[in-house]
């Protein structure tokens, strides 16, 4: 009985192929669709997840306090006296592994040399992650000062085998290490990724401030796993009870924070966790079900619609014998082979186009960070689509009576199903205009932005790390890059001219009311030509200059910072930072340098010839770029061999700054669209249906005199009345959500009004073409065709 | 065999009453071969429909060799329809999904007849209608009268006590009308019982005896000399 029932399925869908393929295909696009935005959402999920015991994982964060006791600011970061402070005192704890941040550090085989992401890490940071030694021995790899462990591809990228174990490389140009371990590669979705880990020891001859311990200094990561079953509330009222003991300066706090939280929960308002990136996380899930809905309501209403055709093999297997469980059961069948083939087709789309999407959203997703559990999880996903999508048309036609059936009395157009069947076309559209009107909102938005000045011309300008030699010889480099004539100025600074915030709060200004300052600063400390190269707009004074040796103690101020110090003529008036009185010389106008989305910090210039970190260069115009790269290319290789050059457009830079909505923008014009798409397919195989229902009428109504419009106009209508219903509903609900949503940046542009009837119109558009294209096709048919049929 | 005693039937609609059998009394003995006439709408597909348990009368009794149906549920009465009795319908009723094969199986698989079996019985059929090249082919590709064949075999395959024929040539021309006739003969001359709605006189001329109905009455019955004559 199933092999003649698969027989009859197989033979309905050949017979039916419009149906079948908008069936199939609809939902392979839906599931498909569905499969990629889980896979994403998995990656984020699970974020810093792989350990065995991540759970127990921590990280510190630092709560800044600001006025009226609040916390003002929340980041990941600790001092070093905290870590061993709190190992003599937290008696859960059972690792705790200081790191730095990590940077890209220059690394060589002897031979050739490659800036890799390193990492520094106490021992411990083993035995909180479970790396995978291909090589060497977890417990003793990282004791002696000068030992590397390598990742698999590193190693393969330095000596082109894994087979390197006690070789010698050379970090930084300074230091030769001996390797002691091979590991194999991190995920992406790792918070502490490296491509080589160095012991802590070593750091503490690499940068001296790791060595000194202190409370002040909060430019470290401390990681801690805590013995199962801790309390973190406890735990961390333990860490503030050491703190006090030890900390006499009490602006500051640190608190232990679950490490795989950070990633998706990152945003903190008064010290507590807000969301974060979830919020995306919980919109991608909402539009993966969403779009599978769509897809599985195409797939009811093609049921459902052909039930009278159907409702005659039900008649006659009922007179034959078949009781009404055996339909149910031939239907349901029905349903899920059809989810299966679409399954099977969606896993096929998925692979085909995973690399384009990664390439998009630029990173590396693969169909393996599915794990068992997540397959359990789509084997439930298409058994519970099989069973929505078959259930409807198994009890709906088999509760047919059969002599109804067989004289053809049944008209699908009982109250109970057409009205269902709009209710659910209706459901999409409104789902597909809201997801046009997000779409367009979450444009006009990106445009917003990236059309917001950020202060300066980004366009001439260049940057690169100051590595190696460069940091000695700059006035070496400067003086031949502007002999060359491929460089009109350039200076160096501490950090790039787009940063994260140096953020520090120790300053005083004359008159200033309070006792101690809450408002934090941002830090940028450089030497000549800033001003002169970035072409940031100086509205006051002048720029740092080798005329006057009193520069050393002179800063420049941004005007938001003018604004707070509250001085009238602020040239020649002095603040007072950390102790040091410093002269300013300069106002500047502020700049975009963190977030574009949110005003920045104001910002105190310093001058210091010792700090260095990046160059940034403005190129000359008047030569081709090509060969502006190749003279700096050649200055600064000769200057600093042991380099790799790495030369970053500013522009490029500053684009980065917008990946995060870009993301967003992407993902909803993409899967808007496949909404959209699917929405249509549904309406154009409801629309063939329905004109093949009604050829005989038509041909009738041809013979009598009815013109191919009124024909089209009679099919089109009632869908085209249920888009309008869509409309009715999603627009006040789109404009409200999207409102929501813009409500949360700073600067955000408006909802313009002709986004609505755009969307609206639009729909309408693609809903009528896709009706039309069949009516018109129906319409046109010989009318003796038509009563001929039956 | 078939004892049925005042049937009444009424079909309501919002606005109308129609009583489709007002009272009807019928025997049929076994190996009878009966034929319903009468005008439309005197209620001759419904008698035939409630014979066939596919459709509920309001009142009176309909006994089958000794049970009583009427009092059965849907299961009881689905399972007694598979296992004695067989359709023929005007319009043949073949699952066009399926090929003359697979249509004339279907019934056996609902009677859970095993696999090899099945193949016996479908083809000893098939040869007996002298369809066995047309075993393959689906409905569509079949003219009216093989189709109606088809349709005759899948009502026979279960070698059911009693056949229902509802209308069986009224698609048909009269050469293949004829041959359906004769089928439904030679079946009757086996011993199945059949009861068959008709128009035809001609075709009537078949059965044994002849039940006219009107608004729901028998209003007289007529036994079939000629045919009777030629049995003996």
């Amino acid at each position: 009985m199933f092999k003649l029932n698969l027989k009859i399925a197989l033979r309905n869908l050949w017979k039916n192929k419009t149906s079948s393929f908008i069936n199939v295909i609809g939902l392979a696009i839906g599931l498909a669709a569905c499969l990629m935005l889980l896979l994403y959402v998995t990656y984020e999920w699970n974020f810093d997840k792989q350990g065995k015991e991540s759970a127990n994982v921590f990280t510190t964060m630092t709560n800044i306090f600001g006025d009226n006791g609040k916390t003002a600011v929340t980041f990941e970061g600790s001092t070093t006296a905290f870590g061993p402070a709190i190992k003599q005192g937290l008696p859960k704890l059972k690792y705790v592994a200081r790191m730095d941040y990590g940077g890209k550090n220059l690394i060589a085989n002897g031979q050739n040399a490659f800036k890799c992401k390193s990492k520094f890490a106490e021992p411990d940071i083993l035995k909180m992650y479970d790396y995978q030694f291909i090589q060497g021995n977890p417990n003793t790899a990282l004791n002696s000062p000068n030992s590397v462990i390598v990742t698999e591809s590193t190693a393969k990228l330095l000596f082109g085998t894994t087979d390197v174990l006690n070789k010698i490389v050379r970090f930084k140009d300074q230091f030769d290490l001996n390797i002691t371990g091979v590991i194999k590669d991190q995920p992406d979705n790792s918070s502490n990724k490296f491509d080589y880990l160095m012991p802590w020891s070593l750091y503490e001859t690499v940068d001296e401030s790791a060595k000194d311990l202190n409370w002040s200094n909060y430019s470290f990561i401390t990681l801690i796993m805590l013995k199962n079953g801790a309390n973190l509330d406890l735990v961390n009222q333990k860490i503030a009870q050491i703190e006090k003991k030890n900390n006499t300066d009490n602006q500051q706090s640190q608190v232990l924070f679950p490490l795989a939280k950070l990633h998706l929960y990152g945003q903190f308002d008064d010290g507590k966790s807000v969301g974060g990136a979830i919020e995306q996380i919980y919109l991608f899930v909402g539009l993966a079900f969403g779009i599978l809905l769509i897809a599985c309501i195409n797939f009811m209403n093609m049921a459902t619609a052909k039930s009278e055709k159907r409702a005659k093999e039900v008649g006659i297997k009922k007179t034959i014998g078949a009781n009404r469980s055996s339909l149910i059961i031939q239907f349901l069948t029905e349903s899920m082979m059809l989810t299966f083939i679409a399954v099977v087709f969606s896993i096929a789309l998925l692979e085909l186009f995973l690399p384009t999407f990664n390439n998009l959203l630029s990173i590396k997703l693969d169909i393996s960070y599915f794990n068992s559990s997540s397959w359990f999880g789509i084997l439930g996903i298409v058994i519970v689509t099989g069973l929505i999508a078959g259930s409807y048309p198994a009890f709906y036609l088999s509760s047919f009576n059969p002599i109804q059936t067989l004289k053809r009395k049944i008209k699908s157009k009982g109250f109970f199903s057409v009205s269902l069947r709009q209710v659910l076309v209706v459901g999409q559209f409104c789902f597909a205009i809201i997801l046009i009107i997000s779409t367009l909102v979450i444009y006009k938005q990106i445009q917003y932005i990236k059309n917001r000045p950020v202060g300066f011309d980004v366009n001439a300008l260049v940057e690169m790390p100051q590595d190696g030699e460069l940091k000695t010889k700059y006035d070496l480099l400067r003086s031949e890059l502007l002999k060359s004539g491929a460089v009109t100025s350039m200076f160096q600074s501490s950090v790039s001219l787009s940063h994260h915030g140096r953020n520090f709060s120790g300053i005083a200004w004359e008159g200033m009311l309070k006792a101690t300052n809450n408002q934090l600063f941002n830090r940028v400390i450089t030497t000549y030509d800033f001003i002169k190269t970035n072409g940031i707009k100086l509205t006051d004074g002048r720029d740092f200059s080798e005329n006057f040796a009193s520069d050393t103690s002179a800063v420049m101020v941004s005007a938001s910072a003018v604004k707070i110090f509250g001085y009238k003529n602020p040239v020649g008036k002095t603040i007072t930072i950390f102790g040091d009185k410093f002269n300013i010389i300069g106002v500047f106008d502020d700049y975009v340098w963190d977030s574009p989305y949110k005003s920045n910090n104001p910002m105190v210039v310093f001058f210091d010839q010792k700090q260095t970190g990046n160059i940034t260069m403005r190129l000359n115009e008047s030569n081709s770029l090509q060969s502006n790269i190749e003279t700096i290319s050649r200055i600064t290789k000769a200057l600093n061999p042991a380099y790799p050059l790495e030369i970053n457009f500013l522009n490029n830079v500053y684009a980065e700054k917008y990946n995060a909505e870009k993301t967003l923008g992407i993902l909803s014009n993409l899967f808007g669209g496949l909404a959209i798409f699917v929405s249509c397919l549904g309406l154009f195989g409801l629309v063939t249906y329905s004109a093949e229902q009604r050829t005989k009428e038509f041909g009738v109504r041809k013979v009598l005199g009815a013109s191919l419009f009124n024909l089209m106009q009679l099919l089109s209508l009632s869908f085209m009345k249920m888009i309008v219903v869509s409309m009715i509903i999603a627009i006040p609900l789109s404009y409200f959500l999207m409102n929501k949503w813009l409500i949360k940046f700073e600067f955000h542009t408006e909802i313009s009004w002709w986004i609505m009837p755009l969307a609206g119109f639009g729909t309408l558009m693609m809903a009528l073409i896709t009706v039309s294209f069949q009516a018109y096709k129906t319409a046109k048919a010989n009318p003796v065709d038509a009563l001929k049929y039956e | 065999m078939i004892k049925i005693e005042n049937l009444e039937k009424v079909y309501k609609t919002e606005e109308v009453e129609t009583t489709a059998l007002n009272g009807i009394n019928l025997h049929v003995a076994a190996g009878e071969f009966v034929s319903i006439m009468g005008p439309s709408g005197c209620g001759k597909s419904t008698l035939l429909n409630v014979m066939g348990l596919l459709d509920k009368p309001e009142s009176g009794s309909y006994k089958f060799i000794d049970t009583e149906l009427l009092t059965l549920n849907d299961r009881e009465r689905s399972n007694f329809r598979k296992k004695n009795m067989g359709f023929v319908f005007q319009n043949f009723n073949l699952i066009d999904e399926l090929t003359v094969f697979e249509n004339i199986e279907l019934p056996l698989i609902y009677n859970k007849i095993p696999a090899a079996e099945r193949k016996q019985l479908v083809n000893e059929i098939i040869e007996r209608m002298n369809i066995v090249n047309r075993s393959g082919h689906f409905p569509q590709q079949l003219s009216g009268g093989q189709q109606q064949r088809v349709a005759v075999a899948r009502a026979l395959v279960t070698k059911p006590k009693l056949v229902l024929a509802d209308e069986p040539t009224g698609n048909l021309d009269s050469s293949h009308g004829n041959e359906v006739m004769e089928l439904l003969c030679e079946l009757n001359e086996t011993g199945t019982t059949i009861v068959m709605v008709t128009h035809s006189s001609h075709d009537a001329s078949f059965s044994n005896r002849i039940i006219n109905l009107k608004d729901g009455h028998v209003i007289s019955e007529k036994i079939n000399k000629s045919r009777n004559e030629e049995l003996i």
